[in-house]
């Protein structure tokens, strides 16, 4: 049982990672009145910009390189919506097919017509001391890489900064209230963009650690939907930055639970596995009820 | 212009689009006054104080905080400057704690604890208490507006504006407002009252200053005019001739023309005998509703209302008769007991623009809304538009076209457009659910008017059943036959008292006092 359970929490963490990057980037966007079904597209500028990054100078600029990829997707984002008064689910349609079309060919323009699979720099996990000693839990939370342990750090001061700072009041009561939040003296033209700049650098993220922290290469498309299951995952995640954390290790689960039965050479065709997440994402989606928890003015201007 | 005047706008201009709403409006108010801010609706009496709250930026003149000026790019700059802005629709994140509406604008860390305790400061001087953690929509209308208040306060308002601040209120709730108001003024404040209420300015205010089509018509102590003069002034007089368009003159006409019905004083009592007895055609028998929450809003309701008839409701904010109109016009189904209606009922709902209009769709396409859920095949669009023209005509509602969208109507326009609309069907009963809301004396004397089908054009006997309810307690006893009382559930006919003009009986029973 041991030799099974081990090996399907550590991935589902790993899996968990890139999903939650877009998530909360996603949660800070949609708390803002916007949602931006253009994450998708960031997530896979990301996946390149790591990899043009990671060839130029390590990791380091591999991650620097995904999220400045997922910010220039997003700012094109924000100048449709926000600044020329684009429908939102249109633009943010328009930029994922844009990103999925976009990485392809400049990836074989840079790196040869056959799109040949070429291997990055990639981070190795890093086990803490002692943390990743405990029983169980440890080796799967504390013997991750490093970009798991950068949303360790960032998820508690994402939910302390949404709550506890006026920058926090005044992103939550643009997605609620515009007309409030002008009254009360905020610039919303200011907030969302700065939050969807903030979502398309996430969203970058995710796709750096997909490419360094995970797959190593590039592949046409490898964002393999993850940018509209992380739109999912806020909407289970009830726009809570907590809530996204845990809604995005079940679907983390639901990943590594697919590898685990494809390992486990039962004689049922592999697709019906690979569709698992997603239709965990339907059924999910289906159970919950209502928009109660939906910042009011969502996808509304 | 000295600094005595607390805060001055001065010949300021503002046109949206081809509509001038300001168009040389001067308002001074003196430092620790009560100020008025008078004039229909349309006369850009908000536009003017949205100016002064940062909100809308003029084309012209000047805004002047204690003598000096101020350029608000937003309302961060004017409530920095001291001044607090309490909107008819009041400007609160609904999702939030009261706490967290009041520390909204600020910056760096938020302290809900350092929040709640300013609140409650704020509540110890001047009587204004609210819950911190309450939820903001889940308060009354009335705890509503107070948190309003202290978040003005909070931001160490000197200058506070209220926008028909006592529409939404129940009549004791309104006194204790204007009442709090004198007090606040009196402890050194500020305050600019927007209202149409003139009874309410009267009482209140020290000086006033009259809008009319942008323009500033009157300026004065409260003491040096007295109150014809500032009806004159509202609706326009003959002797100050300054019109410049056919259409004014209309308007002064019809003003002229409709006097008696639009005075301040509430229409003139109906002669009882004329009261028609015939059979019931609403009837409701024992009542109950339950909502979506499992709370009680009604039990036991019983009433008849007879075809001519108007019933008259009154009650404080969710006493009931929400659930009580809407189950008499279809909206609802009770929980339990019987309802009978006729197959037609209009109903007008209290919020026209989410429940009764589209605002971006066009009058005639508004018209054709009605009843369309029973309705197929094809639409003729030209009979429809003839017959939005011939409607408009007949219930004076000012719009460029029949083809004009909802939205370039005032709100005394759209109002009477939905009543007009739902006259325009024969119905056998009407609904009306304080159809006057925010309207000018005018615009609410014609919507009267419609509703009680005893206009021009109607023949007497097919009168509908009316139920008319209303805030205003003298409107209610103004049009109505007979009265029935909601209090906390619980629906009483209140007999009508020898003198017709007592509402003490009615006052009492909507507080619940025997």
């Amino acid at each position: 049982m041991e030799l099974l359970l081990l090996p399907f929490l550590e991935a589902s963490v790993r899996t968990a990672t890139p999903l939650a990057f877009a998530a909360l980037g996603e949660l800070v966007t949609e708390r803002a009145g916007v949602i931006n079904l253009g994450l998708e597209g960031a997530i896979i500028a990301g996946c390149l910009g790591a990899l043009v990054g990671a060839g130029v100078g390590g990791p380091g600029f591999g991650f620097l390189g995904g999220a400045a990829a997922g910010t220039a997707m997003a700012a094109l984002f924000a100048l449709f919506v926000i600044t020329l008064r684009t429908d939102q689910i249109i633009a943010g349609a328009a930029i994922t097919m844009l990103g999925l079309g976009l990485t392809g060919t400049l990836y074989r323009t840079l790196y040869g017509a056959s799109g040949a699979s070429l291997s990055s720099p990639t981070v190795a996990p890093v086990p803490l001391p002692l943390l990743s000693e405990i029983p169980v839990v440890g080796p799967a939370l504390f013997a991750q890489t490093a970009p798991t342990y950068a949303l360790y750090l960032l998820l508690p001061l994402l939910a302390w900064w949404m709550h506890r700072t006026h920058a926090g009041l005044a992103l939550r009561a643009t997605g609620e209230s515009a007309d409030a939040a002008v009254a009360a003296g905020i610039s919303t033209t200011r907030v969302r963009w700065a939050a969807i700049l903030f979502g398309g650098a996430m969203g970058g993220l995710s796709g750096a650690t997909l490419v360094l922290a995970q797959v190593g290469t590039f592949n046409e498309g490898m964002s393999a939907g993850r940018g509209f299951i992380a739109i999912a995952i806020v909407v289970l995640g009830r726009w809570s930055a907590w809530g996204t954390a845990a809604a995005s290790l079940v679907f983390g689960g639901a990943f590594a639970l697919q590898y685990l039965f494809q390992s486990a050479g039962w004689d049922v065709p592999y697709p019906l596995f690979l569709g698992f997440p997603y239709v965990l994402t339907l059924s999910l989606l289906a159970l919950m009820r209502g928009r109660s928890a939906a910042p009011e003015g969502l996808a509304k201007s | 212009m000295s600094a005595a005047e607390a805060l001055v706008l001065r010949d300021v201009r503002r046109s949206f689009g081809p509509t001038v709403a300001l168009d040389g409006a001067t308002c001074r108010v003196r430092r620790g006054t009560v100020h008025a801010l008078l004039g229909e609706n349309g006369a850009g009496k908000t536009t003017l104080m949205n100016i002064a709250f940062g909100l809308v930026r003029p084309d012209a003149g000047d805004v002047l905080v204690d003598g000096a000026p101020l350029h608000p790019r937003s309302s961060a700059d004017a409530i920095a400057a001291g001044i607090g802005m309490v909107h008819q629709h009041f400007k609160l994140v609904r999702a939030f704690t009261a706490a967290e509406n009041v520390a909204l604008g600020g910056h760096g860390r938020f302290d809900a604890r350092a929040v709640a305790e300013r609140m409650r400061r704020i509540a110890g001087e001047t009587g204004l208490s609210v819950d911190p953690e309450a939820r903001a929509g889940d308060l009354p209308v009335g705890a509503q507006q107070r948190l309003e208040i202290v978040k003005a306060l909070a931001h160490d308002a000197r200058v506070l504006i209220l926008d028909e601040p006592t529409a939404v209120l129940a009549p004791a709730e309104g006194d204790d407002l204007l009442g709090w108001l004198r007090r606040f003024r009196d402890a050194g404040g500020t305050v600019v009252l927007i209202t149409h209420k003139l009874r309410e300015a009267l009482a209140v205010a020290d000086d006033l200053t009259v809008l009319r089509r942008g323009r500033t018509v009157l300026e004065s102590a409260r003491a040096s005019v007295d109150e014809g003069a500032i009806v004159r002034a509202i609706a326009g007089d003959d002797s100050r001739d300054d019109s410049r368009d056919d259409s004014r003159d209309e308007v002064r006409h019809e003003v002229r023309g409709r006097a008696p019905s639009t005075s301040l004083a509430p229409p003139a009592k109906r002669s009882r005998t004329a009261v028609p007895t015939g059979p019931a055609v609403l009837a409701l028998a024992d009542v109950g509703y339950v909502d979506d929450r499992g709370v009680e809003r009604l039990r036991g309701a019983t009433l008849a209302v007879a075809a001519g008839e108007t019933l008259g409701v009154l009650g404080v904010e969710g006493a009931g008769q929400r659930e009580l109109l809407r189950i008499l016009a279809g909206r609802l189904e009770p929980t339990t007991g019987t309802v009978r209606r006729p197959p037609r009922v209009g109903f007008i709902p209290e919020d026209r623009l989410h429940d009764a209009l589209i605002p971006e769709l066009p009058l005639h396409e508004n018209l054709a809304l009605a009843d369309a859920g029973h309705l197929r095949g094809l639409i003729d669009w030209g009979a429809v538009v003839q017959r939005t023209a011939a409607l408009i005509g007949r219930f004076d509602v000012r719009a460029s076209a029949p083809t004009a969208t909802a939205d370039t109507l005032s709100g005394g326009n759209q109002q009477k457009f939905v009543v007009a609309r739902e006259r325009a069907v024969a119905v056998d009963a009407l609904v009306a659910e304080n159809p006057t809301r925010g309207l000018d004396l005018r615009a609410a004397a014609l919507v009267r008017a419609g509703i009680s089908g005893r206009d021009a054009d109607a023949e007497p006997a097919r009168a509908p059943a009316v139920v008319f309810y209303s805030t205003d307690i003298d409107e209610v006893l103004a049009v109505a036959d007979r009265v029935v009382v909601c209090f906390s559930g619980e629906v009483r006919e209140i007999p009508r008292p020898a003198d017709p003009n007592d509402r003490t009986p009615y006052a009492r029973a909507m507080v619940g006092a025997a």
